[in-house]
């Protein structure tokens, strides 16, 4: 709330600071974009406005395949690990050892990524070993390369990693639901479940498929994990990245950046500003349950 | 009451522990079909505890209740024959009034015009005809409470608990309701159980009232019994505005006791408690059952204390004078606002307070 006595000029240096720091931020993408609607790409005197290279990208086997990885590894990811947040979520209202639990869940946040990326190889390796010899000493090789490197090591990666975000970004949304209402759709003779999937549900809607667009973002940015845990560096930033220290960046790569860049802002701000007009309908509906108690 | 009336609601030696912390303590309970049965008591006593207990939503840690005779203990609140009312909020938001109110209907898969129609009738008898597709939060406190009683009647189940159902109305609203529901139970005809710790809305709406304090149930009875004839300390100290003195027995004569209050010796009947002299007890005497006298005392002396007038608190319909007795116990005499008001004795002045035979009761715990 803006205070009414307050400085304007203030006010609108504040707005100027917060406008600077997003630019700040963003101007290294906004001049990835750029670039990638030059037809003579990066470094040239002339700039020539095309959408060539964002036709190139889809002829690019490479990246293609990179980003048909990069998706299924995201799409996966998610699907494995909104449920299991909303289930942590669940678990932390109900339980009366929240700090514990949180912290369990967080965990993951506090080890550095190429540390866990790290250890989780050093894991996998032993758990094959341990497998191997398990096969061995029952005569099976059903046992085997179960946990070489590929798809499910960089996928239980990639949900170690997604856990803590999706856990807390439905935990948020879940905060303002009152189990009141679960206890009345009970004595209305609801289940457990049918209680959960048509009241709770609904109202905690906009915090799951947040947590499943985040998901798909951090699962599609993150490189260290998925470089260590995937093998092949097959996938879109492993490709990118590569590229990049090998050749230099290529036109196609920029264009490929950028649309990634424009498809997570768009994701991203379709989310902020789903979130804004929710909050701003339940501070109206705040403002209309505070008043009416004393009128008929 | 009808004790050959059947019973809907049995809970017998009901525990309720959380850790260390007893919340229901061995409770035993009938309520009768058709009954509007009120839970009294102060916050934390545990008599949500024996609602929710009674509604599912809490497993007892010992004893069993019994819902029209059968044992309902083990099963959970969607397989119980009970619905609920809850103090607030338990509105589904995302759903209008009628959907809330057909909620429970669609659940037993009722064809959609039956629950239309069902839905229609009874939130025209809930007095909400009309605001059907309105969304909760476009309603008032009173009509969101009403949603909720028409949410609950609909299912057609016999036993309707309602959970301090009125608490967060303003005291206008609540008095309106209070009168409201008690003829919506006359019209239904089924078992309504209601928490709360107001008194005037238990006295308003109850055949009975049950007290609950520190998880245990201290006193049942029909709203005039426990208001005019308390038999324990607490249930007087509660309902009602009593005036308590702690004493010792002086002696027992047949059915009257003479008990030293410390100011005095004072007369109350013996009624059925069997007592000896040294006993110690409470009187209590309620605030408009006592008079100040400013003459001296004629007749039995044994129906009055004498003490220093200390202030007037004018109530609006009633008055309050404060006396303080030579033991520095202190009596409050309500009267009617306009009687007598030209009679109001000077601060520090000795004023006799007196009662009629009778007026006095004798508690032992």
């Amino acid at each position: 709330m803006q205070d009414e006595y307050g400085n304007k000029w203030a006010y609108r240096l504040k707005w100027a600071y917060l406008l600077l720091i997003v630019f700040t931020l963003m101007s290294p993408v906004f001049y990835v974009m750029y670039i990638s609607f030059n037809e003579n790409g990066f470094g040239a005197a002339e700039y020539v406005f095309t959408l060539e290279w964002y036709a190139v990208i889809f002829t690019d086997r490479l990246m293609m395949n990179a980003l048909s990885w990069t998706l299924a590894l995201a799409s996966a990811t998610t699907a494995i690990t909104v449920p299991l947040a909303l289930l942590a979520a669940k678990f932390y209202k109900a339980t009366s050892r929240k700090v514990l639990t949180v912290f369990l869940l967080l965990s993951p946040l506090f080890v550095a990524s190429d540390i866990l990326g790290s250890a989780l190889l050093v894991y996998f390796k032993n758990l094959n070993r341990a497998f191997g010899a398990l096969g061995d000493m029952l005569g099976v090789g059903w046992f085997s390369g179960w946990f070489d490197l590929g798809f499910t090591t960089a996928l239980i990666g990639l949900v170690i990693y997604t856990l803590p975000y999706a856990f807390i970004v439905i935990l948020i949304t879940m905060g303002r639901y009152r189990e009141q209402q679960t206890e009345a759709a009970r004595a209305c003779g609801a289940s457990g479940w049918r209680a959960f999937w048509d009241i709770e549900f609904p109202q905690i809607r906009a915090g799951v498929f947040s947590a499943g667009a985040f998901c798909v973002i951090l699962s599609f940015n993150e490189y260290t994990r998925t470089s260590l845990l995937k093998g092949g560096f097959d996938t879109f930033t492993t490709v990118l990245v590569s590229q990049m220290l090998n050749e230099g960046m290529s036109e196609q790569s920029y264009a490929m950046s950028s649309l990634v860049s424009f498809i997570a802002i768009a994701v991203i701000g379709a989310i902020i500003l789903y979130t804004l007009l929710k909050s701003e309908a339940l501070a109206r509906e705040a403002r209309a349950k505070a008043q009416p108690l004393m009128a008929e | 009451m009808d004790v050959e009336r059947p019973v809907a609601v049995e809970v017998s030696n009901l525990s309720k522990h959380y850790g260390s912390v007893v919340a229901l303590n061995g409770v035993d309970l009938k309520v009768y079909a058709g009954e509007y049965f009120v839970l009294l008591g102060p916050s934390g006593g545990g008599k949500t505890t024996l609602l929710r207990t009674i509604g599912g939503f809490l497993r007892p840690t010992a004893g069993r209740v019994l819902l029209h005779g059968r044992d309902v203990s083990d099963l959970p609140p969607d397989k119980r024959p009970t619905s609920m009312v809850f103090q607030g909020y338990a509105l589904f938001p995302h759903m209008t009034v009628a959907g809330n109110v057909g909620y429970g209907l669609s659940l037993a898969r009722l064809p959609k015009e039956e629950i239309r129609a069902k839905t229609g009738a009874m939130l025209e008898m809930v007095g909400l005809k009309g605001l059907g597709e309105r969304k909760p939060h476009e309603l008032s406190g009173g009509q969101q409470q009403r949603v909720q009683l028409a949410r609950s009647l609909v299912l057609d189940r016999d036993i309707l608990l309602l959970d301090e159902p009125l608490a967060s109305l303003d005291a206008k609203l609540r008095k309106d309701m209070c009168l409201e529901l008690k003829h919506l139970q006359e019209k239904v005809g089924i078992t309504f159980l209601h928490v709360t710790h107001n008194q005037e809305e238990a006295m308003t709406v109850a055949d009975r009232i049950a007290l609950i304090v520190n998880g245990e149930l201290v006193e049942q009875g029909s709203a005039r019994e426990i208001y005019e004839a308390p038999k324990k300390r607490f249930t007087a100290s509660f309902v009602g505005e009593n005036n308590l003195l702690d004493g010792v027995v002086a002696s027992v004569s047949g059915d009257t006791v003479l008990v030293d209050v410390g100011a005095g010796t004072i007369a109350v009947g013996r009624g059925d408690l069997s007592l000896a002299q040294g006993d110690t007890v409470a009187v209590s005497i309620r605030s408009e059952l006592l008079q100040i006298a400013s003459g001296p005392e004629v007749g039995d002396d044994r129906h009055s204390l004498t003490g220093a007038y200390r202030e007037t608190v004018y109530l609006g319909l009633t008055t309050s004078h404060r006396v303080t007795l030579a033991n520095g116990a202190e009596l409050t005499v309500r009267v009617i606002s306009d009687a007598g008001a030209d009679a109001t004795p000077a601060p520090g002045a000795e004023v006799r307070v007196q009662w009629k035979p009778g007026a006095a009761r004798l508690h032992i715990d």
